[in-house]
């Protein structure tokens, strides 16, 4: 039976092979010549390191209001960040969209971007904005303690709770993640290294257990397996959705202004190669106008940077968390942070 | 008047050797023109290597974690090639060699793992088994990952070998396994080297499976070194260093082969003897094969189907069907350009073995171990100044051509050299022209190896993620990106059906990668009884 | 040396029966042919002798000691053969002296031992200073020697040669087979030789093996099987011969070409005389012989000639020793001056 499938190639098969490889080499630069040359519209180029699945819906609403086509790569922040660094003044990007500060401080340190005019996205509060506004915050996300309500009786008021022997062995970190490696460089910046060398030791010390993704010690706590982790405090809807049930999961704050409860924003920069700065500028003040906002807030789960927003469901505000004082625009290296999670054995 | 006829004869030989010539001139022209492309990474990396002050390239380079992760990396290649040598001939003479039931069927699951992404592998087992991480997991995931390459080449090796030499070997009194390692190991040597090179680079390449697994590799390395600090002249001297590693192993590879040269087969009638019927034997590969399907085949498809199953979220068909087209059109796309630029290069190496050729061949094959995100960036840091072609597909697959070019230009080489240079000749007297005789002799016998090279670059084209993530248009989605994208956020069981169509499309090249040695036994059977 | 004793052996290779009840007896140190067109199975009786594919029936002893019983089978290994395959199959990852020491036992041998046993062999063979030559480097004929070689320096209990000289040129191919079958005799071995040449079966062997369809159809001296056939077959596979249709009547009287006999009677059987070439008679003189025909065509090859005559409808081919002053067109009388051979049809 299977024999009649599995004839010899031939020559023939060969030249079948070449020409559907040419045939659909022709069809696919045929489609990518027609968006070439509907030149009438305008269009504008996104580099996202923000996923698809959140910030889709609100460029697609953009682009309906404004007729403004947007082609938009999806893609690793800091990767991208790299390949624009790459691309340079060729950069077919008019604005680089990132999930976090340090990907914009990356391009912004190689003077790749354009300052954004003081006009735009005014309602965001000047210290989400660079200080030479080369990139403007959209939104922000907390760094939280994920918890399971009944086992965790005692919440920490601060990371230096962590290595207290009531959480030995119940706590949960990803120390691969960006996210928590963003966590340590604050820390490191603002406590300095010996305090962020002694704290993670005793965490370690503690029987801290070590994850893969922010997502999976949600669900680590949720199965049981821990009882307490660091992570972004979306992650608890995250991994709701995804699984499709309620958690048993919540997230807790420690007290205003521990170095624990770092916000990290994401931002948007314009390309200093882009000629279209204002069509580009318009879609900055659309991401940043108080209804797109809301939305953010209710689909996302994230945190609005405007001054009285509400906070996601069941969190408090930004001005309640208290976030510690940390310059987000040096959150761009981790390379001291990741030698030292090297040297105290947790990567 | 004498001398104006000489003149005349002259002319008309002048004219044929100019031709000669001229073909010769193209081929050479040709060749540099795949070699300096093919070089643009390493060329792109040098760059930026000097850029960094030099003190500061001497101390990364002598630093303890280079040490440590140059180790780790050469470690985890070395266990990979014994495992993958060990179990690739296992698995490649157990299928040639030995009688077994449903033989077609066998044959399939020991291919098919070369339709899984090693990413989608690893998210799979890490699915399976929570905190499956670690060096050894990272072995064990390439392990299953690479078997195929060697399976394949030890198969092409053994079908090389004249089963009369066996017979004789029996009748000089050696058993089976004295046999095999006396006569048939030494002359499959090139082949299992080859294919061992194959995996050892795809191993020292994989970014995917060390990352997920959290090993410290010379890839993840360089991964970090970008991500964590955006430093691209650091990343590019540990990319340096990953090179210099490969090098050693393909002069390594290289070294095995020119001892093999002495050994050129003699002749090449071949009758197929009897296959082994040893019960013992029989039962052994059977356990083989059914643990590794069961581990690189039945896991993955298990935990992908319940993850499908399981998924609330419907699913959008339309976006799995045009990643799907997307994902086919450019990988062939980039397979049909592979296959262009290894013709020159393959008729050199079929010819003549020079210093050129080797060098050509070396620099081919240690582009093989860098990972994709360099050789992506390399392109994007020469094509960007091209606006025509920048993230374009054509660039894409040309990325893809270049990427996986050792592949096809292997096979393209050995294929051209298996055409006798007398039936050349004969056709030649036979009055065919050059143009003819490529067309009715050398192409006809040497298009089945250069199928299977160019099929082998279409399905590791379709898998590739970082220089898709890349070079593609944007807006361009494979099914490579898609899953990545899911997998990014975590949700796993919308990855799913990406990843499962993804094997369904890889599965029909592993069909035909699986095929020749179907052929061949056909063809032999009938030979039978004379 | 061993002798050999085959009785009723089937092979079957896939659905189709190769080797059909197949019997055959070869005493210790002679040296047979085995002679049959391709396809008929000698190969496959070589190997099955060898012990290198597995019998669905039948016997196969070497020196009385039983080998193979049905599928149960002495594996090849441990049965002692030199085998030497169509194309000698050399391995070509090893050069001379590696291929003829290959067989020999590195535990119970020196390497002195081995070093002398390869350069007897390599003389025996003549090709002193080959050793490290590798197979690629020699010709076919060279090739061959050293296969042989390999096989002898084991000193196996038989030695099986699958038409070993096949590819070689004729002189070359001559000389060698006398070289190998003096070599074979020297050693007193015990050989079986595959061949579809009927001159290479009949100068060599001991005993001649003809096989068809799987069956050896007939088994003695050459001289025996060549002179008395037991059918028109196998007269025909060693050697030219005239077919003749023929009827042969009660009273032994044999009604055929060269002696007609006009007698109706239904106390009689037909078939067919063999005659060979060479055991017809010419003359010049047309009336002289038993009939006349009239010469058609004549092949010249120095030492002989083979003349083609028309008798009647018939078109009989006769050969005669060297110079001959016959000429295209010119009647002749003819004699058969051998035995009639009749076979009867069955």
């Amino acid at each position: 039976m299977l024999r009649k499938y599995l004839k010899p190639i031939t020559m023939r098969s060969m030249k079948r092979w070449l020409i559907a490889a040419g045939l659909s080499s022709l069809l696919l630069s045929l489609t990518v010549g027609c968006s070439a040359q509907n030149e009438s519209s305008p269009e504008l180029t996104i580099y996202s390191g923000r996923s698809e699945d959140f910030i889709a819906p609100f460029l697609a609403a953009w682009q309906d209001n404004s007729g403004v086509k947007l082609n938009i790569r999806y893609g690793d922040s800091a990767e991208l960040a790299v390949q624009i660094l790459e691309e340079g003044d060729n950069s077919p990007a008019d604005l680089f969209l990132a999930q976090d500060a340090g990907s914009l401080g990356a391009i912004s340190a190689a003077g790749l971007f354009t300052p954004i005019a003081n006009d735009v996205a005014t309602l965001i509060p000047t210290k989400y904005i660079a200080k030479n506004r080369e990139w403007i915050g959209l939104t922000a996300r907390a760094r939280v303690f994920a918890y399971d309500p009944n086992k965790i009786k005692t919440l920490p008021l601060s990371i230096s709770d962590l290595i207290k022997p009531i959480y030995k062995n119940q706590l949960a970190i990803a120390p691969t993640n960006a996210s928590f490696q963003a966590f340590v460089t604050a820390m490191i910046n603002s406590n300095g290294i010996d305090f962020s060398r002694n704290w993670l030791a005793a965490i370690k010390a503690n029987g801290v257990k070590i994850y893969a993704k922010n997502s999976a010690i949600v669900e680590a706590i949720d199965k049981g397996e821990v009882s307490i982790g660091l992570v972004n405090h979306y992650y608890i809807w995250e991994v709701s959705e995804a699984l499709g049930r309620e958690l048993n999961v919540i997230n807790g704050f420690f007290a205003p202004g521990d170095i624990g409860n770092l916000i990290n924003v994401s931002g948007i920069g314009i390309l200093k190669s882009s000629d279209k700065v204002d069509l580009a500028k318009g879609l900055i003040d659309f991401l940043a106008s108080s209804e797109i906002q809301k939305k953010f807030v209710s689909d996302t789960h994230e945190y609005s940077l405007i001054d009285n927003q509400s906070a996601p469901t069941g969190l408090p505000t930004l001005a309640e968390i208290g976030s510690p004082n940390v310059d987000l625009g040096l959150l761009k290296d981790v390379k001291t942070t990741q030698d030292l999670l090297i040297e105290v054995g947790l990567l | 008047m004498q001398l104006l006829n000489d003149n005349e004869k002259i002319n008309e030989l002048g004219l044929y050797q100019g031709q000669g010539k001229l073909g010769k001139r193209f081929l050479s022209f040709a060749t540099a023109f795949v070699i300096t492309l093919s070089m643009l990474p390493l060329f792109y990396l040098i760059v930026r290597a000097i850029q960094r002050p030099f003190e500061q390239t001497a101390d990364l380079l002598l630093r303890d974690k280079t040490f440590e992760v140059v180790g780790t990396t050469a470690l985890l290649v070395v266990l990979v090639v014994v495992l993958t040598g060990i179990f690739g001939l296992a698995i490649a003479s157990g299928l040639h060699f030995v009688e077994l039931p449903l033989k077609p069927l066998l044959i399939i699951p020991a291919f098919l793992p070369l339709a899984i992404p090693s990413y989608v592998f690893t998210y799979t087992w890490i699915a399976l088994i929570p905190g499956f991480s670690g060096f050894f997991a990272a072995v064990f995931i390439l392990t299953l990952t690479t078997l195929p390459y060697v399976t394949l080449a030890c198969l092409a090796g053994f079908r090389r070998v004249n089963s009369s030499q066996i017979e004789v070997a029996r009748s000089l009194g050696l058993n089976y396994p004295t046999t095999f390692l006396r006569v048939v190991l030494p002359q499959i040597r090139g082949h299992l080297s080859g294919g061992l090179l194959l995996a050892g680079l795809y191993s020292m390449s994989d970014f995917g499976a060390v990352s997920l697994l959290n090993v410290d590799t010379l890839t993840v390395t360089i991964q970090n070194m970008y991500r964590a600090s955006y430093d691209r002249t650091a990343a590019a001297v540990m990319s340096l260093v990953l090179i210099f590693l490969s090098a050693l192993f393909v002069i390594g590879d290289e070294k095995i082969r020119q001892k093999n040269m002495k050994t050129k087969v003699i002749n090449t009638l071949s009758i197929r003897g009897e296959l082994i019927q040893k019960l013992s034997y029989q039962i052994a590969i059977m356990v083989i094969i059914f643990t590794y399907t069961l581990l690189a085949v039945l896991v993955p498809i298990y935990v992908l189907l319940t993850r499908f199953i399981s998924n609330p979220i419907a699913i959008k068909w339309d976006m799995v069907f045009s990643a799907s087209i997307s994902t086919v059109s450019v990988a062939l796309f980039g397979a049909a350009i592979a296959m262009v630029l290894s013709i020159p290069i393959g008729i050199l190496f079929s010819e003549e073995s020079t210093l050129l050729t080797r060098a050509t061949n070396r620099i081919i094959l240690i582009g093989h171990a860098l990972p994709g995100v360099v050789i992506g960036l390399a392109l994007v840091s020469f094509s960007s100044r091209f606006d025509l072609i920048y993230q374009t597909t054509f660039l894409l697959a040309f990325a893809y051509a270049l990427l996986f070019l050792a592949k096809s230009v292997a096979t393209m080489s050995s294929s051209l050299a298996q055409v006798p240079s007398g039936a050349k000749e004969v056709a030649a007297t036979l009055g065919l022209s050059r143009w003819a005789v490529l067309k009715n002799v050398v192409a006809p016998i040497s298009s089945p190896g250069i199928a299977l090279g160019t099929t082998l670059v279409f399905l590791t084209a379709m898998k590739e993620l970082p220089a898709t993530l890349m070079l593609r248009p944007t807006g361009f989605e494979t099914l490579a990106t898609q899953i990545w994208s899911y997998a990014a956020i975590n949700r796993f069981n919308e990855a799913a059906p990406y990843a499962l169509i993804l094997i369904a499309i890889a599965a029909i090249p592993t069909f035909i990668l699986s095929r020749p040695d179907q052929a061949d036994r056909i063809q032999l059977s009938q030979g039978f009884g004379s | 040396m061993a002798s050999i004793e085959i009785k009723n052996l089937d092979v079957s290779l896939g659905n189709k029966k190769v080797l059909d009840n197949l019997s055959l007896n070869l005493g210790s140190g002679q040296i047979a042919a085995l002679l049959g067109p391709s396809g008929c199975g000698k190969t496959t009786l070589l190997r099955a002798i060898a012990g290198l594919l597995q019998p669905t029936a039948g016997t196969i002893r070497f020196d009385k000691q039983l080998v193979s019983l049905s599928s149960l089978v002495l594996p090849a290994h441990k049965r002692k053969i030199g085998y030497v395959p169509q194309d000698g199959a050399l391995f070509p990852h090893l050069n001379v002296e590696k291929n003829i020491a290959f067989g020999l036992d590195k535990s119970s041998l020196t390497k002195m031992q081995i070093k002398q046993i390869v350069k007897e062999m390599l003389a025996l063979i003549d090709l002193v200073g080959f050793e490290k030559r590798m197979p690629n480097q020699l010709s076919g004929g060279q090739q061959t020697r050293v296969a042989l070689a390999r096989a002898l320096a084991v000193k196996p209990a038989m030695i099986l040669l699958d038409e070993p000289f096949s590819a070689l040129d004729a002189q070359l191919r001559i000389d060698l087979r006398a070289d190998v079958i003096k070599l074979l005799r020297s050693q007193n071995t015990t050989a079986i030789l595959v061949t579809h040449d009927r001159e290479e079966a009949l100068v060599s062997a001991d005993q001649l093996a003809l096989m068809q369809n799987g069956r050896i159809i007939q088994q003695g001296p050459p001289e025996q099987v060549y002179s008395s056939p037991n059918s028109a077959t196998t007269a025909i596979s060693t050697g030219d011969a005239l077919v003749l249709k023929a009827r042969k009547f009660s009273d032994g009287k044999t009604d055929y070409l060269f002696s007609p006999i006009n007698l109706n009677s239904s106390d009689l059987e037909t078939g067919e005389v063999v005659i060979r070439p060479e055991e017809i008679k010419i003359s010049a003189d047309a009336a002289h012989g038993m009939i006349t025909g009239q010469i058609n065509k004549i092949d010249y090859y120095g030492h002989d000639a083979m003349i083609s005559i028309n008798v009647a409808d018939n078109l009989l081919q006769v050969r005669i020793p060297g110079p001959l002053d016959f000429k295209v067109g010119q009647k002749v009388g003819l004699t058969h001056v051998g035995p009639i051979r009749f076979f009867a049809h069955s």
